[in-house]
């Protein structure tokens, strides 16, 4: 069901484990795409839908839902304590992953990926519905933030210059550089300053996956990051503009390698891009 | 009166699933592609123009996400009849709000990428006229 050689196997699902689950009253699958529409389109039988524009920002501030909203949005979704969830979505499981950290920063304990999301689901010829599923509520109870993987700007500040600590930039070549100002398509989301964080290497994120959608080999993972010097031994962390992009591999790091210090910078790019004052390189 | 979250949902994949303008217009007057590779997004926009300076039949073709296929459609049926001027006024802020702009307003560059191309080759097409209005 799984690839037994990365650090925590039963975190990654595949395909017919998924298809072997549908009606597993234990099980609840969730889909997080990049393109908003993608579950209207067509979703995997008894998929619920989780919009990260929607469901897990705080409308106002600039933050996640807080602790209350996470739980009201687990008890809308049928989700118990004990539930296994399984998140799949498209592009490499982009956003995905990034459900996954934010389950995993409230305190869910059975968290699954869908190894090569909506791409490897497809290409096998699997049955989506259009039927959206109800579940009844739950009596769910979220724990306090855990922001042990999440990483704010002061932590990151703190960091620099330190020797163990491994900034990734997951970001493509031209926003690392500064040539870009912001993600292809996304000029909302944009900063005034281009550049990357001072000591940040580039790895970025899609790396980490195949052409089918799946995650690359332990090995080639490991080569990947070691690399690059980012190694378990340091504290790590990862960011991208907005977080997303960066939690992916987060993902890949704590639970396909098994690095054990690593956090998410949610502010990222457009928070850094945008400090008066703060070092950049290019 | 704005449509609503679930309205816009529904507006834009009927768009997407059953597209009335998707194809390239026969003898078409201009024919022009573009988008976004980098994000998988490419838009090709062509369009007949009448003699009274008037699109009589618009067209695009290309793949992308839901957002900028659907937004392609509703280009092509909604500039069907417009003057070249009209169609260099549309404004990306109008078409972001036709569109649904609680639903598309996290993918501005998919919503309004067809609108662009179309709006550039109706400028082209000005400009040529132009030239050849000037060379006699």
């Amino acid at each position: 069901m799984s690839a037994p050689n990365y650090a925590h196997p039963e975190t990654l699902v595949d395909t017919q484990w998924v298809a072997d689950h549908l009606n597993d009253p234990k099980v609840r699958i969730v889909e997080a795409d990049e393109d908003p529409l993608l579950y209207e389109v067509g979703h995997i039988p008894g998929a619920v839908k989780l919009d990260w524009h929607v469901d897990v920002q705080d409308p106002v501030r600039r933050d996640f839902v807080n602790t209350a909203d996470f739980e009201a949005l687990c008890r809308r979704y049928g989700i118990s304590n004990d539930t296994t969830v399984v998140f799949y979505g498209d592009r490499n499981n982009w956003y995905a992953a990034y459900s996954f950290w934010l389950f995993r920063m409230y305190g869910h304990q059975d968290l699954r990926l869908m190894n090569g999301g909506r791409t490897k689901w497809e290409a096998e010829g699997r049955p989506y519905t259009k039927d959206v599923p109800h579940f009844d509520t739950t009596n769910y109870t979220a724990q306090e933030a855990n922001l042990s993987v999440r990483a704010f700007r002061s932590q990151v500040e703190a960091g620099l210059g330190a020797t163990n600590r491994g900034l990734v930039d997951v970001r493509s070549p031209d926003e690392y550089s500064g040539k870009l100002l912001h993600m292809v398509n996304y000029p909302q989301e944009g900063a005034t300053r281009g550049g990357h964080i001072p000591s940040a290497r580039n790895i970025p994120w899609a790396k980490a996956a195949n052409e089918d959608g799946t995650f690359k080999s332990p090995d080639e993972l490991r080569a990947l990051y070691g690399g690059e010097g980012i190694t378990p031994d340091k504290e790590i962390v990862t960011y991208c503009r907005i977080g997303e992009r960066s939690a992916h591999s987060w993902f890949v790091l704590t639970q396909l390698l098994g690095y054990p210090n690593v956090r998410n910078y949610d502010g990222s790019w457009t928070e850094w891009g945008n400090l008066v004052g703060a070092p950049i390189e290019k | 009166m704005p449509m609503s979250r679930q309205e816009a949902v529904e507006f834009l994949l009927e768009h997407y699933q059953n597209p009335q303008h998707r194809g390239q217009v026969p003898d078409a007057t201009f024919v022009r592609s573009g988008g976004n590779p980098g994000c998988s997004d490419v838009v090709e926009m062509s369009a007949h123009v009448n003699a009274d300076g008037t699109l009589t039949e618009v067209a695009f073709d290309g793949q992308g996400c839901t957002i900028s296929m659907a937004a392609a459609d509703y280009v092509a049926e909604i500039t069907e009849g417009m003057s070249l001027e009209e169609i260099e006024n549309f404004s990306a802020e109008q078409l972001m709000d036709d569109l649904g702009r609680e639903v598309v307003m996290t993918r501005p560059t998919c919503a309004t990428s067809a609108l662009s191309i179309l709006k550039q080759a109706v400028h082209e097409y000005r400009m040529k006229l132009a030239q050849e209005h000037a060379g006699g």
